[in-house]
């Protein structure tokens, strides 16, 4: 059943160490891009929404593959997971209740992400 | 820090433009960005040769990734920028797409670090040979103006013949030396020492610039050879360094050619006070033909028995005489009238010659 991934967690520092690591070490730098990730997501996930709620498989293919390839950058594994079936879901044409599940899922799960970088951002602040 | 190059990063993502740009600065490159394919074009588009690298996401608004790829590839401006084409595992077939469509590789996201500069090296360097390639061939193209342009002025120096031998292919083995028969024509005024004399120094080089337009303008109608101007001496050859079958028959119509044209000449100068005759010695023979001179200054010559019997006879002949050499007389005969003027003892040839004036074209 697709229900949020397990295996995947919900924000995997270790992607995070090495974002920092491999764009010059530089903690402004991933706070902008935090930042930039906590103002854009919130919108694919309305987006995906609007498309899963209209059953448009064609509208939804975007904002998921966006979502998925910016959460998976970002150390978001298992919003990146439900983004990329939904994403799947989108191409194949055909919008099924599990699509309307996951739609909702990934609400959820894109705060869960949101609270743990917003945590991770504070915890790196006061280091 | 100088930048090795400059990327346009395309990507509707602004974490993974952020991403990109981050690291491709990272590696020393100078970044600029696009939301879709439009944009990209339109940067492209007004920085035209300063992007030697494209990274194109293929899941865009506006203008997607093949559509931007298919139009680069459309215009001459842009569809040598190597491209790489960003995307995920679940777009294999897209990169298949994309590399059919031109792309020259692909990057998987999320952006394997050291993939990305292993790639944007390769394309670089890429990007530097055909631009090397490019500036060759304009340096190449540029080079041959010059050469053409030199061609043109050197042949404003030179007869056209020689001019064009200079730069033929055959031209260093004709120019090193050839034996070969010609016809020689020699040409000079009779008065002239004493004109020269006695005129100005405007007035003599007046005469010669008339004289030698005239003349000009008859050596070239016959395809003749200009081996030299020496103040009112020329010597043209016919037969070299183009053959000429009839180069006989060409240098007695020149020289016709040229007596009747000196006529009108020379009665404007009497009027203005002025007596010049004008004569020309022909000979047929062998003569030895190539470069002669010395480094620095070389000139294209003949030299043979040919050319001081050519020389001779015009000495010999009487203003208005085309004096010919017995041998020219006899390869002559059905095309002209002639008058024999007798034996000559000549300078410079131990044996007197049988000389005959060409008096008209039969």
């Amino acid at each position: 059943m697709p229900q949020a991934e397990p295996a995947e967690p919900v924000l995997d520092e270790a992607v995070l160490a090495e974002l920092l690591a491999t764009t010059g070490d530089d903690p402004a730098f991933l706070r902008e891009l935090v930042e930039t990730y906590l103002a854009e997501a919130p919108a694919q996930v309305e987006a995906i929404a609007v498309a899963v709620a209209r059953a448009d498989a064609a509208a939804l293919v975007r904002p998921a593959h966006t979502l998925k390839s910016s959460s998976a950058t970002m150390g978001a594994l298992r919003l990146s997971a439900v983004a990329r079936r939904l994403e799947m879901a989108g191409r194949s044409g055909a919008l099924d209740h599990d699509a309307a599940v996951d739609a909702e899922t990934v609400r959820a799960e894109c705060q869960s992400a949101s609270d743990a970088l917003t945590a991770w951002l504070a915890r790196e602040a006061s280091a | 820090m100088s930048e090795i190059g400059k990327a346009l990063v395309v990507d509707d993502s602004s974490v993974n433009r952020l991403v990109l740009v981050r690291r491709l600065e990272t590696l020393g490159l100078e970044v600029i960005q696009a939301e879709n394919g439009m944009e990209a074009l339109a940067l492209l588009g007004a920085h035209p040769g300063a992007v030697d690298v494209v990274l194109l996401d293929v899941l865009m608004p506006e203008l997607d990734g093949y559509q931007t790829l298919a139009a680069m590839k459309a215009d001459e401006t842009t569809r040598h920028i190597p491209v790489l084409v960003t995307s995920s595992v679940e777009e294999q077939d897209s990169v298949v797409r994309c590399i059919e469509l031109g792309a020259t590789d692909y990057l998987t996201k999320p952006i394997n670090p050291s993939i990305l500069a292993a790639r944007i090296n390769a394309s670089l360097a890429a990007k530097r040979l055909h631009d090397l390639e490019v500036e060759s061939f304009e340096r190449q193209t540029a080079l041959n103006r010059t050469i053409e342009r030199q061609k043109e002025e050197l042949s404003r120096f030179l007869s056209p013949q020689i001019a064009a031998l200079v730069s033929s292919a055959d031209g260093e083995q004709l120019l090193a030396g050839h034996r070969r028969e010609i016809t020689v024509a020699f040409c000079d005024l009779r008065g002239f020492t004493s004109f020269a004399e006695q005129a100005d120094p405007e007035e003599m080089f007046g005469v010669l610039a008339e004289y030698h337009r005239m003349m000009g303008a008859a050596i070239t109608e016959h395809g003749g050879t200009l081996e030299h101007f020496a103040g009112d001496g020329v010597m043209i050859f016919f037969n070299d360094p183009i053959r000429q079958e009839d180069h006989v028959e060409r240098a007695v119509r020149m020289a016709i050619g040229m007596r009747e044209r000196f006529a009108e000449l020379s009665s404007a100068w009497h009027r203005r006070g002025y007596q010049l005759g004008f004569g020309v010695g022909i000979a047929v023979g062998y003569a030895t033909l190539g470069r002669i001179g010395f480094e620095g200054r070389h000139d294209y010559g003949a030299i043979g028995n040919v050319t001081i019997l050519a020389s001779r006879l015009s000495s010999q002949a009487q203003d208005g005489q085309i004096l010919v050499s017995p041998r020219a007389q006899t390869m002559l005969e059905e095309l002209i009238e002639s008058e024999s003027v007798g034996e000559l003892t000549l300078k410079g040839l131990t044996r007197p010659v049988m000389a005959s004036n060409v008096v008209a074209l039969r």
